[in-house]
């Protein structure tokens, strides 16, 4: 079913970033997405990146259909279909949140007092909400060096002490996140990933986002390190948007 | 008492169950073929593969609605030359694989069929009723001639079982299931043609505007079509369209299928579906107090 409702206000985050807030009154759980569509353009995958009544998406200009999106004035309609996908399990106890890019917007619900992030991005604009973050718990990575560590999310995690988190989250690029993974692989806290592939349908039938026989709209996408661990195609290669198997060069 | 009593046979590939995957659902990635045949299905049918590499239509590809879901992926495939991958990883769970591909003639349709052959596929489905791209699929299976055609060319050539999958927007299907009287087995039916408009955006949702409709609210018009064919032909057939659970797949097993295909059910019920219509459908032999599901093939066709 496709749903509608008005956005409601809009705010720039980076020049290339905004958050675009609508009324809509039903349980999103933190890590699912929505698919928003721009009616006779496309349809495109969003985190819910703001829970609660009225929630926000937070658009990046990647394409036709997320500039669009991000043209969106108050008063406008926005249409969706969703919620999708599953959620962060959220434990008790000390948490990191580690974000590469718009990843950060599938992790902002998690954000909250204690917790503590790792934001990282190729330039200093790239780094989502990360004055979100209690001033001395968060890390921040650029490619550039622009802010914070020069180089990237594996760096910034290699100066944390990881035995102080029960859980860890993370959200990013599939290369970033595979790079996290080895790290992570080295500490025994409870850690989730939210993966990335191509969307289309998000109800589980079109096969574009699978990884490893799994569907990222119904099973994923959020995955615990130990299935991860074990996916032949996670880190390695992915289908293009024909189908077309492609590997990453590592 | 027969141990097997869910074995069937379609073209001379054996089935543990008459459960296969659709052609178009969850069949783009070897992994995940390998994953629903672990999951209990006999037999997978891979997504459509043609020549070249297609991207397909912009989403929205899919709409679900209530009973029924509308879907103009476009065709979207990697060309047959990119195909091998999946394949291989497909048959690492040990079960039936069966190529779809579709062309612009018979002479493409070859082509695509040869390397799909080569690849180790089990058989080869012709996709002659794509509701939904101009130039291929039903504009080329509402032609009887050129059925005939490419279902003789293809059956010359290869060494694999063909099967010819129908249109159902045609006028007079038994016309189309005569001239592919040369294939293996008929698969009876492909999506209806339908189209879904948002009342507030004010226009169609697909981007492609026209869809192919399945799920439950197509089921009567398969075990029709299925039904018809059967009488007027008694050719072999894969029974697919709408198929929910055990009573539906006995539906299309009396109206004349040999074996079925499910699709659209995995949106409801998720890839173990085909382990629960499997356990079902023993319940439902046992009922109807017959050992093979074979005996009931065809039994409501006069």
């Amino acid at each position: 079913m496709m749903l509608n409702s008005t956005v409601l206000s809009t705010s720039r985050l980076s020049p290339n970033v905004k958050k675009l807030d609508f009324e809509w009154n039903v349980d999103v759980e933190p890590g699912q997405f929505i698919m928003i569509w721009s009616p006779g353009i496309g349809e495109i995958p969003m985190s819910v990146s703001h829970l609660g009544n009225p929630k926000s998406i937070t658009v990046k200009s990647y394409g036709i259909v997320s500039s669009r999106i991000m043209e969106l004035a108050p008063g406008e309609m926005i249409y969706f279909r969703g919620p999708f996908g599953n959620s962060f399990d959220i434990r008790k106890g000390k948490k990191l949140l580690i974000g590469g890019g718009s990843g950060m917007a599938s992790l902002h619900p998690l954000i909250g007092p204690g917790v503590h992030g790792l934001v990282a991005g190729r330039t200093s604009s790239d780094l989502l909400f990360s004055e979100e973050f209690e001033k001395d718990k968060v890390t921040l990575a650029t490619d550039d060096g622009s802010v914070g560590i020069r180089g990237t999310a594996v760096d910034a995690l290699r100066t944390i002490d990881v035995d102080q988190f029960d859980s860890v989250y993370v959200c990013g690029p599939e290369l970033m996140m595979y790079g996290v993974m080895k790290e992570l692989g080295k500490y025994s806290a409870f850690v989730q990933f939210s993966l990335e592939r191509n969307m289309k349908c998000g109800i589980g039938v079109c096969d574009s986002c699978s990884i490893d026989g799994f569907q990222l709209c119904t099973q994923g996408p959020v995955f615990e390190m130990e299935t991860v661990k074990n996916m032949r195609e996670f880190g390695k290669e992915r289908l293009n948007i024909s189908g077309r198997r492609i590997k990453y060069n590592l | 008492m027969n141990s097997t009593p869910l074995r069937t046979e379609i073209g001379g590939i054996t089935l543990e169950n008459p459960l296969m995957l659709a052609s178009g659902i969850l069949d783009e990635n070897g992994y995940t073929m390998a994953r629903i045949l672990r999951e209990g299905a006999a037999a997978v049918v891979t997504k459509s593969i043609g020549l070249d590499e297609r991207t397909g239509y912009m989403p929205p590809v899919v709409f679900p609605g209530d009973g029924y879901l509308l879907n103009a992926i476009g065709l979207t495939n990697p060309g047959i030359d990119s195909f091998g991958d999946e394949i291989r990883v497909a048959k690492e769970a040990g079960k039936p694989v069966i190529g779809s591909i579709f062309g612009k003639d018979a002479e493409e349709f070859l082509r695509v069929a040869l390397k799909m052959e080569s690849y180790g596929v089990a058989g080869i489905e012709l996709n002659l009723s794509c509701p939904h791209v101009k130039g291929f699929g039903s504009e080329i299976g509402s032609d009887p001639a050129l059925v005939e055609e490419i279902v003789g060319e293809l059956k010359r050539k290869l060494k694999v079982p063909v099967f010819a999958k129908l249109s159902p927007n045609v006028t007079d299907i038994v016309a189309i299931a005569k001239a592919a009287s040369a294939s293996d087995g008929l698969v009876l039916i492909n999506t209806v043609r339908g189209i879904a408009i948002d009342i507030f955006a004010r226009k169609p949702v697909l981007t492609n505007g026209y869809g192919g409709l399945s799920g439950r609210a197509i089921k009567p018009i398969g075990v029709r079509l299925v039904h018809e064919v059967k009488k007027e032909t008694g050719h072999a057939i894969i029974g697919v369209g709408g198929i929910y659970t055990a009573s539906d797949v006995m539906e299309y097993i009396m109206a004349g299928a040999d074996a079925v295909q499910l699709g659209t059910v995995l949106m409801d019920r998720g890839k173990s579906v085909f382990r629960e219509i499997a356990a079902e459908l023993g319940t439902l032999l046992e009922k109807l107090g017959e050992g093979s599901i074979r005996n009931l093939v065809g039994v409501a066709v006069s």
